[in-house]
């Protein structure tokens, strides 16, 4: 488990290279899988600006590690939109607000999130419902 | 346990996807006095330059009012601005203003508000009246909430509440909700015989 604030500024690297393609500057979630899909990069070059999740090898507390150069640039055109999440409005799906993302825990390994933290109270990651431009839209208790 | 919401509060309140988007925020409400619900929305378009929008949200499109925003599941629930304006055009937004009047003559106040209920029935459940109010020495007025009667008739011009409506006259809006719970018990029998809606004789 490891929280998104923490993954936020991580080395990306590739294994076969030990090229270092930038760093983590956002993930992006996918609402109906309630999982991490991919992994935005800051000061990377054009083709490596977001890396699909199902090619990364390895999140550590140093760095994320990704196969190859060529392996980083494959899968990322299926991603979903990007909307940053930390600090977004939540709402519930009863139209009432809950606070704002203060983070999330997610599984390095399958993605999954696992919980919302918000100023008032946790939200389990399987009552997401979406992540939007404008908010992110959670079960009703 | 019923959460009374003035529908006066609606306006300019975001329309929210459940994917997370806003896509519109509300202009009006339109009623259908008769049924006593929510036929819609008109809607606006957000931010500051942004004028009435050419589609509208019909109130089977609407997933769940919120204190903060109206839910929908998608854009895709909003339709062409005729189909929630043609039916009731009549009916629309003028009951704000008019007199209230008991079914014994009595004149009760006038029209402030519509009270509805919140989440995903759209049931209007009240009105919120200034009360006129024969002291002795003078009139007073106060704010207060009526709940829509079985028999309640509303126009342009008046609104008519059974008598006993006002003796579940709430000062605030929050007691309001139990109020309301109290009046539908209290009328329970009558609409048994002859309810009005399914939903009425459910209640």
């Amino acid at each position: 488990m490891m929280l998104m604030s923490q993954a936020h500024g991580l080395l990306v690297i590739t294994a076969e290279e030990a090229e270092q393609l930038g760093r983590v500057s956002g993930l992006t979630i996918d609402p109906r899988t309630r999982s991490v899909v991919g992994v935005r990069l800051s000061g990377a070059p054009k083709h490596a600006t977001a890396i699909a999740w199902d090619r990364i090898e390895g999140v550590g507390r140093s760095a994320v590690v990704v196969r190859s150069v060529t392996a980083a640039g494959a899968g990322r055109d299926d991603l979903p939109t990007h909307h940053e999440i930390l600090g977004k409005r939540v709402l519930t799906e009863n139209g009432s607000e809950h606070g704002t993302v203060k983070d999330i825990a997610f599984d390095t390994t399958t993605g999954h999130i696992h919980t919302l933290y918000t100023a008032l109270g946790d939200i389990s990651g399987n009552h997401l419902l979406g992540v939007g431009g404008y908010a992110v839209v959670v079960r009703g208790a | 346990m019923i959460t009374p919401l003035l529908a006066s509060e609606l306006t300019k309140r975001v329309v929210v996807t459940l994917s997370g988007e806003a896509v519109a925020q509300v202009k009006d409400t339109v009623f259908d006095f008769k049924a006593g619900r929510i036929t819609g929305f008109t809607l606006s378009g957000r931010g500051l330059l942004a004028g009435p929008l050419k589609v509208s949200l019909p109130f089977s499109g609407v997933h769940a009012i919120g204190p903060f925003a109206v839910m929908v599941p998608s854009a895709a629930v909003l339709t062409e601005r005729k189909a929630v304006l043609a039916a009731h055009e009549a009916e629309h937004g003028q009951v704000i203003g008019a007199p209230v009047l008991t079914d014994r003559g009595t004149e009760a106040g006038t029209v402030l508000d519509v009270v509805i209920e919140a989440g995903s029935s759209g049931r209007l459940i009240g009105f919120e009246i200034a009360m006129k109010e024969d002291t002795g020495t003078g009139h007073e007025r106060r704010r207060a909430f009526i709940p829509r009667g079985e028999a309640l008739a509303v126009s342009g011009r008046a609104m008519i509440v059974p008598a006993h409506a006002r003796h579940f006259v709430a000062d605030d809006l929050p007691s309001f909700g139990a109020q309301v719970e109290a009046f539908r018990r209290h009328t329970a029998r009558p609409s048994h015989l002859t309810p009005t809606t399914t939903e009425e004789a459910q209640a």
